[in-house]
């Protein structure tokens, strides 16, 4: 078994929350391993001074002399993770500074977290699991071409979908709702079978991500099984066609939003949350359902329309639906409404997530909402940025993963 | 014999000079050992479980982060429990049980309301002020009443 | 989740830590293991940790103290001693709690030139230390006879 991947832990409040083995546990169940980087009281009162951010928390000074530990290389490690108790707001600013101050100042991945004491190891798994592909697998990630006949395949908490690739161009692709898990997948994957005129005899190699990816990945055999964040990034690049160089991913995901921050095709920061469904995908269908169309057609509807007529906050879901229902009663457009729901998720997004991830361009939207273009305008907006997003981008964790898998060809 | 509830709660200086003069230093060993003896869920390293954030309610609301609480929970019973405390204030550098700035402005607070007597010190930063610090604790503690 | 089940229940677990020129952590430790009387000691780099019922620690170490009773200092410890929860080699690196210990090391020297001091002096006559509540400003008179004493 190979070593774990040492993981260094720099956090506030952890233990009296009661999560640290839920990080722990979830560290483990990827291979990693938490520490604590080893410092000396001067380390932490001259490193705590260098650093210059004035905080009162003994433990956060001792969070950022650890940091800085890791950056100098006086303490090795192989990923960062950084945590500290929601809704603290001096741990707020410590823990994207010091997001910041490593992921500029070294190589090593970060992934930065606010838990609860309702946090689980099953929360953060993915986060760990993309942390510890990024600090191990840079080899796997390093893979620009599609080779050979692969498949990739995505169960997501609201569609499945399913792309075989054939020498580094997509054949096949198959696309539902995601209802029983397994019947979902196997749908799919005929679909995409049938479009490609291949059977499963032909596929060379599998990948799976996405919420059910280890039960479709054990059930159809996979090759790679991974969580989206890393899936996602490769996928983004790679169908944007750039694969080199720094850009920012985007994905507004049925249940939750990711937003990463890429460099030649490796994920460097990311965050992955959505605190209440009104800044997911989800809203954005109940919006469609309640104005009567199509989720298809809601983006076009959405460019008919000027959000700024119509007062929404969709923090969450509820009360998102409810502002909608108003506005409608009160005589607004549904143009105008949809228009406003766009800029709603867009704004949610950018104001929960985008924050703790530096922006770089090119900005590339992708996922199913990434179709919805009154969502990609208003995000453009926000970011004062051309948004690119590239064709198949509702394929991209089957892509990524079609595009990864062909890795494990030469195995068989 | 007073329980005197030391800031901060993890002084080795503290606890050694209360129980010197034959008091009880009420301190964070006390609140762990508590929790690391008794039987229940596991949760390491110090056995407190998510369900002592929940306690910590009762000392500070829910918008409040659950750190804080967790560490309340801790302490809340102690601070009800105290007959007498001794406050370092410019105890910057403990960590850990400590090492939440947002917590340790409310133990503080909360000793404050409270109507016992409290010593107010800063650590000493020479010899002479160490006279007068332990000079100070000796007072205070007689004060407290019969020592054992 | 999984159950606990406690070690050590109805112990105490206390740090003996030595700072002195005369008594060296290993005396400690061979004094500690003379009197320890089935109560269990182990011995680190800056004295010991005894952990044992509540009335044993206690007469353990109050022996230990006389041995050097200004430089000997004592303190509760939640943990039983060894708990790999708390080890060093286990977490990568030292428990928080343990460089606030470090700090107030560096505070000890002065406790112990009190503790001293105080066998010499009469405690109630030794002035009180500056109060940390007081954070009044400089009394104007002060500032004018300072100002004054710079242009003279």
């Amino acid at each position: 078994m190979t070593p774990p991947v040492r993981i260094a832990q720099i956090s506030c409040g952890a233990e009296y929350s009661g999560v640290q083995h839920e990080i722990d546990d979830a560290a483990h169940e990827v291979n990693g391993e938490i520490f604590f980087p080893d410092i000396a009281l001067k380390d932490i009162r001259r490193d705590f001074d260098a650093f210059g951010l004035d905080v009162r928390s003994p433990d956060l000074k001792l969070s950022i002399a650890r940091a800085k530990a890791l950056v100098e290389g006086r303490v090795e490690a192989d990923a960062v993770f950084i945590a500290t108790c929601f809704r603290c707001a001096e741990a707020a600013i410590v823990r994207n500074e010091l997001r910041r101050y490593i992921h500029e100042n070294s190589k090593l991945p970060v992934v930065s977290y606010s838990f609860t004491e309702r946090t689980t190891s099953g929360t953060l798994l993915t986060r760990m699991e993309a942390l510890t592909t990024i600090a191990r697998r840079r080899a796997l990630l390093a893979r620009e071409t599609q080779q050979g006949i692969t498949l990739g395949l995505d169960s997501g908490s609201a569609t499945t979908k399913a792309i075989i690739m054939k020498d580094n161009k997509i054949v096949g692709t198959g696309w539902t709702p995601t209802t029983e898990v397994l019947k979902s997948a196997h749908s799919v994957i005929e679909t995409a079978l049938a479009e490609a005129g291949m059977t499963m005899k032909d596929i060379q190699a599998i990948g799976t991500t996405g919420y059910g990816r280890f039960l479709v990945g054990k059930d159809i055999n996979a090759d790679l099984i991974q969580e989206e964040l890393t899936v996602n990034s490769k996928g983004a690049v790679y169908l944007a066609d750039r694969q080199h160089g720094p850009a920012t991913v985007i994905d507004i995901g049925g249940m939750d939003n990711k937003a990463i921050s890429v460099m030649d095709g490796i994920p460097g920061v990311f965050t992955m949350g959505g605190i209440c469904a009104g800044a997911s995908g989800r809203f954005l269908e109940m919006t469609a359902k309640r104005l009567g169309v199509d989720i298809t057609e809601l983006g076009p509807l959405s460019m008919k329309g000027f959000g700024g007529r119509v007062p929404m906050n969709s923090y969450c879901i509820v009360f998102g639906t409810q502002s909608l229902v108003n506005a409608l009663a009160a005589g607004s457009t549904r143009e105008d409404v949809a228009a406003a729901a766009c800029h709603s998720v867009a704004e949610q997004v950018f104001e929960q997530q985008l924050q703790e991830v530096d922006i770089k361009e090119p900005v590339i939207m992708v996922g199913g909402t990434s179709l919805i273009e009154g969502l990609v305008f208003a995000m453009g907006e926000l970011l004062q940025t051309k948004v690119v997003v590239p064709h198949h981008s509702q394929y991209i964790g089957a892509v990524g993963s079609a595009l990864l898998a062909s890795g494990f060809i030469r195995e068989h | 014999m007073a329980k005197v509830f030391i800031y901060p709660a993890t002084s080795l200086i503290l606890s050694d000079l209360v129980s010197r003069h034959g008091h009880t230093p009420l301190s964070s060993a006390v609140a762990i050992r508590e929790r690391v003896q008794t039987a229940g869920l596991e949760s390491p390293p110090l056995q407190i479980t998510p369900e002592e954030p929940k306690k910590g309610l009762k000392w500070a609301a829910v918008e409040v982060p659950s750190g804080v609480r967790g560490r309340m929970a801790l302490y809340g019973p102690m601070l009800e429990e105290c007959e007498a405390a001794i406050i370092i204030n410019d105890a910057d550098f403990a960590f850990g049980c400590m090492g939440c700035a947002r917590t340790n402005e409310l133990i503080k607070f909360l000793l404050r309301q409270k109507d016992v007597p409290k010593l107010d010190l800063n650590y000493p930063r020479n010899e002479e002020e160490g006279v007068q610090f332990v000079a100070a604790i000796k007072r205070f503690l007689a004060g407290l009443g019969s020592e054992k | 989740m999984t159950t606990y089940t406690p070690t050590h229940v109805g112990t105490v677990t206390k740090y003996v830590v030595v700072e002195s020129f005369d008594v060296t952590p290993a005396d400690l430790a061979i004094r500690g293991y003379e009197i320890s009387n089935g109560a269990m000691i182990k011995d680190t780099c800056f004295g010991l940790v005894v952990t044992g019922k509540p009335e044993e620690v206690e007469r353990i170490v109050t022996g230990l103290r006389t041995m050097d009773p200004d430089h000997i200092f004592v303190k509760d410890r939640g943990f039983p001693p060894g708990d790999p929860r708390r080890c060093r080699a286990n977490l990568g690196g030292a428990r928080p709690g343990y460089h606030g210990m470090e700090f107030e090391m560096t505070v000890i020297p002065y406790i112990t030139h009190g503790l001293e001091e105080l066998k010499k002096r009469d405690a109630t006559a030794v002035p009180a230390p500056k109060d940390p509540l007081d954070t009044s400003v400089l009394d104007v008179a002060i500032l004018k006879k300072l100002i004054d004493a710079q242009e003279s």
